[in-house]
């Protein structure tokens, strides 16, 4: 019955490529192998009622409640144009820069990913916030895509982020599991730990859409000119939406600045609120909401009708969301009741090849897990399952936890499972093939294996900053 | 007799579409209680955990009882390396077997294993384990039986609409439905 | 789910059948102590069975969220809990007197109350309806009143003080003018780190050395008023129970029997260290609330604690056995620890 697991695993991978929502294909492909299950009695029904107490935990799950409100906040600057206006005045510091833009889009997902940590509402917001704009600059689609996709996952990485908190409370627990009596391990030693490879990964993603850009200017060009395109195309669409645009204070001359400055503030502030410790990540993303709102009243953007699209978009893209992390969680209860995580345990404690063969084995099945569970699953499923074996080997329990971030992270952008992915398919326009996002990816992918490698030969790259803070 | 099943299964879609439309405005009350709070929180150094929790039923409320609105407007993700570039009878014929195998026994699924924990927290009258939290757990545990029959009611109107458009039926063209 | 298969040859039981069960707890998996102590109890209804009866075990989040454990026993879907019977207040306010309630019993007076006063029965009159059947199950022995960056000199300094403190406790706090929080356990340290709170309560120095507080906090305060000596529960399903052959339901109980005094003893063990690792270490400054404080949060307590006992008859039949026990073991109590 524990094949009868990972054959679940590779068909719900041919399931879900026949196309229907990915939500419903995990759970539905989960029970039609219960259904087997039971009818050969490998599998008590019972046990499947447990579905909903995973579920209501979901419903529950406090860190969570910042989804909606991220995407309420990115859904208003969307639609009331002020991310077209941020995106345009951050290029316009990198005006006569090639592939300014994108470098742009990265510093401004790096600013969001620090402030949500959320895969699905980074990635979602920051292709609602920065595609349109990137492709009426002519950049071209799978560089955008990729960009888009790399920094949106960047929210997993960069403090604060909910997979590092999850992670350090297993991972801790998993240190004093080992017995091995080292220093105790908290979240905020993760937090620290992260600190450099995330800075490390947004600078290597910068070095390469400036190479990029060398080599293909006409895939992402400077965008001096096209600042001046862009407002003009503004003012033609808002003019013919509302008459009293004409008169909003994001008038031609001036706007450049406060374009910049009045969402850098908001940006900053749901930043600041949650580093300064004043705020939680969800009460941060209330009051990023509400200043999102004040801004589009300030730039006239603001409507009753405009509320209502803004409302309705948020609730479906966090319906969309929330259905996939159900999905997930039915999966992997039945992967539990056919006892499948008994056989993960058994085929890594029967591993040859020393820490460093235990390594590459646990991070490689870790990295195509991703494919299919979502964060929580793999952390609470896989990372206890591993972890304890290799902490007692020796392996550095920061350095650890930090190899896995960056690995999901990974593994979340890789196609064709990749979250991120579905998550930004989610809301690109349906004339942009998904075979192209795909290839935007990639060398995104290859920056992370970089990164990766860089922190397996220089660990000190993770350690070093939680070894002073502490001191 | 076409038209009026036309007109059943729109129906059915418009339950689906009047109730995840009404939910979404839960998320403007979300922002503003939360914010509400952090201010109360703020200056008068309290926060009600009465109000926190309303705002976990609010979220639960709104996403759950949208899934099938956002079933309806087909904006749940999809795999669509393939998908996208089948024909438009391919496409019924996947959504016509992903209803029946995946969506139903799914939304089946979940009323079957929520029912006894619904009825057991209605029987016993539970309420938040938190002093000064929500009353009527059950109501908010009951969303979980809400959320698969809203999708049962839109899977029904999807299998009418998919299967007029796999044996080529014109007069449904329009696979969002319901505007 | 409740498979039965051809059992190994080994062993006298040759042809026995394999029984096995599950097992949901509130705890993060591995948790020392408390997790660790679910755990052992597993392996000694293994071992005491020669391994007819095996229990998996799960730890919070693997199959359900921590809170889930009890409607999980009570539906059956899984055979077996390991928990704290205060987290179930919401269903039943006066499921906290068979864990902890604020200047309650301590942990030799729990086993007292529970094993040979009356207590035990009551709890399972109590759990009855809901197909359960309980058990002691491990003590956490005192606590501690938690980690603070706030020193606590008077009854004043409880005002507006934000605390991790959750159930009784925080509802004490509350009433003496200060603000409970909710956060969860992984996320204390992030908290009392970034200033968010200005106190936290957990356990005590074995659980609290290995979260590493002692980086986010100050001052390590004592004694743990809200929670004098915390008994965990095992819960089993009581059809399940019931399908078992009698020596099997025997060895369940027992080893639940096992499993509560061998947690007390471990806890006993194990705290002694963890204070002096974190006083020698790590420059602890261990302090006690002023008796000041004290007194005035027993006097609120009282109160409060009466009010869980008045929910229908049988809360009322709970708090006063509960009361009446209190009252015999203070007066032995100084008696008894005068040496
Ligand atoms: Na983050
Ligand atoms: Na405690």
């Amino acid at each position: 019955m524990e094949w009868l697991a990972l054959l679940m695993f590779i068909c719900v991978c041919l399931v879900l490529l026949a196309g229907y929502p990915v939500a419903f294909s995990l759970a539905g492909t989960a029970l039609i192998f219960a259904a087997i299950g039971v009818a050969t009695g490998d599998l008590h029904p019972a046990l499947l009622k447990s579905a909903f107490s995973r579920l209501f935990g979901i419903m529950q799950n406090p860190t969570l409640i910042a989804v909606p409100l991220f995407v309420f906040m990115g859904v208003m600057l969307e639609k009331a144009k002020i991310a077209e206006k941020l995106l345009t005045g951050m290029a316009g510091l990198f005006a006569g820069t090639p592939g300014g833009l994108a470098i742009s889009v990265v510093l401004v997902g790096a600013l969001l990913a620090a402030s949500t940590g959320i895969v699905g509402a980074t990635v979602v917001t920051m292709g609602l916030l920065s595609l349109p704009v990137m492709l009426k600059s002519n950049y071209s689609t799978p560089l955008s895509t990729g960009v888009i996709c790399a920094s949106g996952t960047l929210g997993q990485i960069i403090p604060p982020s909910i997979v590092l908190v999850l992670l350090g409370d297993v991972i801790a627990s998993a240190n004093r599991d080992a017995g091995i009596g080292g220093d105790p391990v908290s979240v905020g030693d993760l937090f620290a730990g992260a600190m450099l490879p995330g800075i490390l990964l947004v600078v290597l993603y910068i070095i390469y859409i400036a190479i990029y850009a060398r080599v293909k200017p006409d895939d992402a060009p400077a965008v001096a000119k096209g600042i001046k395109q862009l407002s003009e195309l503004q003012e033609n669409t808002s003019q013919s939406e509302t008459m009293e645009s004409s008169s909003a204070p994001a008038s031609t001359n001036g706007f450049e600045l406060s374009s910049l400055l009045l969402p850098l503030i908001l940006i900053l502030l749901v930043l600041g609120s949650i580093l300064a410790g004043i705020a939680t990540p969800s009460e941060a993303a209330a009051l990023g909401a509400i200043g999102a709102t004040l801004l589009a009243i300030y730039y006239r953007e603001f409507s009753l009708e405009r509320l209502k699209q803004v409302v309705r978009s948020t609730t479906k893209t966090s319906s969309m969301v929330f259905m996939i992390l159900i999905g997930a969680s039915i999966f992997s209860l039945v992967f539990r009741a056919f006892e499948g995580d008994d056989a993960i345990r058994e085929i890594l404690s029967g591993l040859p090849g020393g820490v460093f063969g235990a390594m590459v084995v646990v991070m490689l099945s870790m990295f195509l897990l991703g494919f299919i569970l979502d964060f929580i699953e793999i952390v609470f499923v896989v990372v206890p399952l591993t972890a304890p074996a290799l902490l007692a080997m020796g392996v550095d329990p920061i350095w650890l936890g930090i190899m896995i971030a960056v690995n999901l992270q990974t593994s979340f952008l890789t196609p064709p499972f990749g979250f991120a992915l579905f998550y930004l398919r989610g809301v690109t326009p349906p004339d942009i093939a998904t075979a192209e996002i795909y290839r935007g990816v990639l060398p995104f992918i290859f920056i992370q294996m970089a990164v990766l490698i860089i922190m397996a030969v220089w660990p000190e790259i993770v350690t070093w900053l939680p070894s002073i803070i502490y001191k | 007799m076409k038209s009026l099943l036309s007109k059943i299964f729109y129906q059915l879609s418009n339950i689906t579409v009047i109730t995840g439309q009404l939910v979404s405005w839960l998320t403007v009350a979300m922002v503003v209680l939360l914010t509400l709070n952090i201010l109360a929180s703020w200056l008068f150094k309290s926060s009600s955990i009465l109000v926190s929790e309303s705002i976990t039923w609010m979220h639960s409320a709104n996403f759950l009882l949208a899934a099938a609105y956002t079933l309806n407007r087909n904006e749940h993700v999809r795999v669509d390396i393939f998908y996208a570039k089948m024909s438009v009878r391919a496409k019924a014929l996947v959504d016509l077997l992903g209803t029946l195998l995946l969506l139903l026994p799914v939304s089946l699924f979940i009323i079957w294993a929520s029912w006894s924990y619904v009825s057991l927290s209605w029987r016993i009258g539970e309420v938040s384990a938190e002093a000064g939290g929500m009353p009527a757990t059950y109501i908010l545990k009951g969303f979980l039986i809400v959320m698969p029959l809203l999708l049962v009611l839109e899977g029904i109107s999807q299998l009418y609409r998919n299967f007029c458009l796999f044996t080529g039926e014109n007069n449904i063209q329009d696979k969002t439905g319901v505007q | 789910g409740q498979k039965q298969e051809c059992g190994d040859s080994a062993g006298a039981s040759a042809q026995q059948e394999t029984i096995k069960w599950n097992m949901v707890t509130t705890w993060p998996p591995g948790f020392q102590g408390l997790g660790t102590g679910a755990e052992h109890l597993a392996s000694l209804i293994g071992e005491l069975s020669n391994g007819r009866l095996k229990v998996k075990v799960f730890g919070a989040g693997e199959l359900v969220p921590a809170l889930q454990v009890f409607d999980e026993v009570s539906s059956g879907s899984v055979q077996m809990g390991h928990g704290a019977a205060y987290y179930w207040k919401g269903k039943l306010p006066a499921a906290s007197f068979f864990s902890s309630v604020p200047f309650g019993l301590n942990a030799q007076e729990m086993n007292g109350w529970l094993l040979k006063g009356g207590g035990l029965e009551l709890w399972q009159e109590l759990y009855a309806p809901f197909n359960l059947v309980p058990m002691p199950a491990g003590n956490t022995d005192v606590q501690m009143a938690g980690w603070f960056n706030k020193e606590i000199n008077s009854i004043d300094d409880l005002k507006g003080l934000k605390m991790r403190i959750p159930g009784l406790g925080g509802e004490v706090l509350k009433r003496a003018g200060g603000n409970p929080e909710l956060i969860a356990g992984g996320e204390i340290f992030s908290a009392l780190e970034l200033g968010r709170i200005d106190a936290a309560e957990f356990v005590g120095p074995y659980n609290d050395l290995a979260f590493g507080f002692y980086k986010a906090a100050k001052y390590y305060y004592y004694p743990g008023w809200q929670e004098p000596g915390t008994t965990l529960e095992a819960i089993v399903n009581k059809q399940a129970l019931e399908s078992l052959p009698q020596d099997l339901q025997e060895i369940v109980k027992t080893a639940c029997l096992i499993a509560n005094l061998d947690m007390l003893a471990e806890y006993t063990e194990k705290n002694n260290q963890a204070l002096n690792i974190l006083v020698e270490k790590h420059g602890v400054q261990v302090k006690r609330l002023p008796q000041e404080v004290l007194d005035h949060l027993e006097s609120i307590s009282e109160k409060l604690v009466e009010e869980q006992g008045q929910a229908n008859e049988l809360s009322k039949r709970i708090y006063a056995s509960y009361k009446d026990f209190k009252q015999k073991a203070n007066a032995w109590k100084v008696v008894s620890q005068s040496l």
